[in-house]
């Protein structure tokens, strides 16, 4: 019975401990975990796959250092997937704090590929196959405004160019010219993104969602509204291995790598939860004898 | 007029706000897109310096007034604005009239935010995953059925969604997937609609003058 | 890999050991650290918000395109400093209600299609929606379970009637739904939280220290 009381009065010490243990163990050997591919993913990959050669993808880099574990490698594999089809993108943030993790996931796709590329036609080049729009708050003034005008929207870029004279620009104008809009957020933006530009414009949108609002937004999975949806750590995973098997690029791949530590780091939630369960059972037939 | 006036400039911009949405007609687009990018964007600007100015009002009077840990506060308004002054005279991409490297050692603003406040922030949420272990040893008791419910539910979705789930069966990460497109959707959905006429509705009360509370105090 | 002799990985892995430190208990290192986050962002924030938006949406059309109109609405946004003087003071209603007014006025529209029209779309029983499920004669089935579900939810938020008779069984297979919904969402929790953990730890191990 001591044992039993034991078991529920574990210091918080100890729980963070055995948490951070089994959390750090798996990483050392990091080796990337295999992951299925559920259908909101695939869906999202076959989008991003089928964008026409007059069409950008848009990605609203949404995620700022607290969401940065679970939406960066999201983040990643869209971009080496779009620049490895030659997939034109325009990147913009709608909150001040991601505009860093923005710029450097741009920064490090792009001389992933420039690293290798041979040619001029081989490289990554901004203003031609990316821009970077920058910060325009509120939200709702970009989501409406772009079904108008980008330009209008956004005078000027991220890096201060005036976004009329970049080559990109010249032929992207408004949503007509968006095949898809990928929101990666930690937040509702999404869902903003669905009433204003989707409602009034008919842009397609896609999400990358932190796992805390995951179940809020497969409502509008089913509905059609989004046209995939990758959610947590795990959906990044997954649409890291789509850029992995079928690009056959081989990147690092932070998602994948943290699998099995996160495995582990359920299965101790799961058994805390049922420890401190047992414990209160145990207590209660107690008390009511 | 102090409140007369407002409430009828809360009217007048809620309907230029709902009437694009109905009539596509280019007069009536490009007079909205005049209002967002000519009016909107200008007083959001402002009122951005209004939200850091209160901020620093407030560090400046913990400083004043000595109030506990009002130390800490000078290291606020320090790092405050030597990241300004960088990112100001630093330029976006280290383009600006300040020099922001001694040799190979950088410190431009991209180099402020990746070192310090995203190590910052990211630690900070980090420990959340230490207090949710905690909490849930403490607090998740399956009490009810409806507990119960929820503590199975948990269950097979953690299950589910990890790399090990498939191993255990490949229909746990389906019956994961399953659970979240078709019974969540559902209760999720009976929330949302809820919560979208309470929108509907406070927003029409905003518009009709009837919901005033943002006028705040005073005449 | 080895040790990193970066400065700067030593000050964000310095940093991030001064947050850890809190789960211990509240200290000097953790205080330092909070203030200085608060400080380099609104710094870094300040940046960008002259950058990204004085420059191009106000400074560039009133003093180097000479558009002159743009005087009115930088009028009206300085209005929000009348704030700070109490005779005055009222004056920040007219901002603040042009900006309030539009954002409810275009939330009225598309809060309606995209969440209660659309959404209603997607609960009704028709074949599009059967067949939507790529599930073949089992897409009947989940379209009936979101159908009920739906409607049951709806119910449990009734609360003009004692849950009694029908509304007592509706609410309570509402309730069912609902709890379903928070579980998957605390399930989903637990990854994320866990999830930004190893992001530290991937960092501390591996930039920092080289391990891997």
């Amino acid at each position: 019975m001591k044992f039993i009381e034991r078991l529920t009065t574990i210091d918080r010490r100890i729980i963070y401990l055995v948490l951070a243990i089994v959390v750090l163990i798996p990483l050392i050997s990091r080796s990337p975990e295999r992951v299925r591919v559920m259908p909101p993913v695939e869906k999202l990959y076959n989008a991003v796959d089928t964008i026409p050669k007059d069409k950008v993808l848009i990605i609203d880099f949404g995620y700022a250092p607290q969401d940065m574990p679970e939406l960066e490698p999201m983040g990643f594999a869209l971009l080496r997937h779009a620049f490895e089809k030659r997939i034109k993108v325009l990147a913009l943030c709608l909150y001040v704090q991601p505009l860093g993790l923005a710029q450097k996931a741009l920064t490090e796709v792009t001389e992933e590929f420039n690293s290798v590329a041979q040619t001029n036609a081989d490289s990554i080049i901004y203003g031609r196959d990316y821009v970077f729009l920058g910060w325009q708050p509120p939200p709702l003034i970009p989501m409406l405004g772009m079904g108008i005008s980008i330009t209008n929207v956004y005078p000027g870029d991220y890096y201060g160019n005036k976004t009329d004279t970049l080559p990109l620009m010249k032929y992207v104008k408004n949503y007509n010219d968006v095949a898809l809009l990928v929101s990666l957020s930690a937040g509702s933006i999404p869902r903003s993104w669905v009433a204003y530009a989707q409602n009034r414009f008919g842009v397609a949108v896609a999400a990358g969602v932190t796992a805390v609002s995951a179940a809020d937004f497969y409502q509008y999975y089913q509905t059609g509204q989004f046209t995939g949806l990758m959610t947590g750590m795990k959906g990044a995973a997954e649409y890291e291995e789509l850029v992995e098997t079928r690009l056959n690029i081989k990147k690092s791949r932070k998602a994948s790598e943290a699998l099995p530590s996160l495995t582990y780091g359920h299965l101790v939630m799961i058994a805390f939860i049922i420890i401190g369960n047992i414990g209160y059972f145990v207590q209660r037939k107690r008390r009511q004898k | 007029m102090k409140r007369t006036f407002p409430l009828f400039l809360v009217f007048i911009f809620g309907i230029l706000g709902i009437i694009p949405f109905i009539i596509p007609h280019p007069i009536v687009q490009n007079l909205d897109e005049s209002i967002r990018n000519d009016i909107l964007k200008i007083l959001v600007a402002f009122a951005l310096v209004l939200g850091l100015g209160s901020l620093l009002k407030v560090h400046m009077d913990k400083i004043k007034r000595k109030r506990e840990n009002w130390q800490y506060s000078w290291i606020l308004i320090i790092s405050f604005l030597v990241s300004s002054i960088i990112g100001l005279f630093g330029g976006v991409a280290g383009a600006g009239p300040l020099p922001t490297s001694i040799g190979s050692f950088h410190f431009d603003i991209q180099t402020l935010y990746e070192n310090i406040f995203m190590p910052l922030g990211a630690t900070m949420f980090a420990l959340l995953a230490f207090y949710m272990a905690s909490a849930s040893y403490r607090a998740f008791r399956a009490r009810s059925f409806e507990a119960t419910l929820l503590l199975i539910t948990a269950f097979i979705i953690m299950i589910g969604i990890i790399p090990l789930g498939d191993k255990i069966s490949p229909h746990l990460p389906s019956f994961a997937q399953w659970i979240m497109t078709v019974p969540n959707v559902a209760g999720q959905r009976g929330i949302l609609l809820g919560v979208a006429l309470g929108i509907i509705a406070t927003s029409l009360k905003i518009i009709l003058g009837i919901e005033r509370s943002w006028l705040g105090g005073g005449e | 890999m080895s040790i990193s002799l970066s400065p700067w990985i030593w000050i964000s892995a310095l940093l991030s050991l001064a947050v850890f430190s809190f789960l211990y208990k509240d200290n000097p290192f953790y205080r330092f650290a909070e203030h200085l986050f608060i400080g380099v962002a609104n710094g870094y924030a300040v940046t960008f918000y002259y950058h990204n938006i004085l420059v191009p949406t106000l400074f560039d059309p009133l003093f180097r395109q000479g558009k002159l109109l743009y005087i009115i609405p930088f009028i009206i946004g300085i209005l929000y400093f009348t704030r700070f003087i109490p005779k005055i003071s009222w004056l920040v209603r007219i901002p603040i209600g042009i900006t309030i007014g539009y954002y409810v006025g275009a939330s009225i529209p598309a809060t309606t299609q995209a969440f209660i029209i659309k959404q209603i779309q997607g609960t009704v029983l028709t074949s599009t929606n059967f067949q939507a499920w790529n599930a073949g004669s089992w897409g009947i089935v989940w379209s009936v379970i979101v159908f009920i579900g739906v409607l049951c939810s709806l119910s449990y938020f009734y609360f003009s009637k004692e849950h009694k008779g029908v509304l007592g069984v509706t609410s309570r297979i509402g309730i069912v739904f609902i709890m379903i919904g928070f579980g998957a969402a605390f399930g989903y929790t637990v990854m994320a939280r866990i999830s930004l953990l190893i992001g530290r730890l991937q960092f501390l191990l591996g930039d920092w220290l080289g391990i891997i």
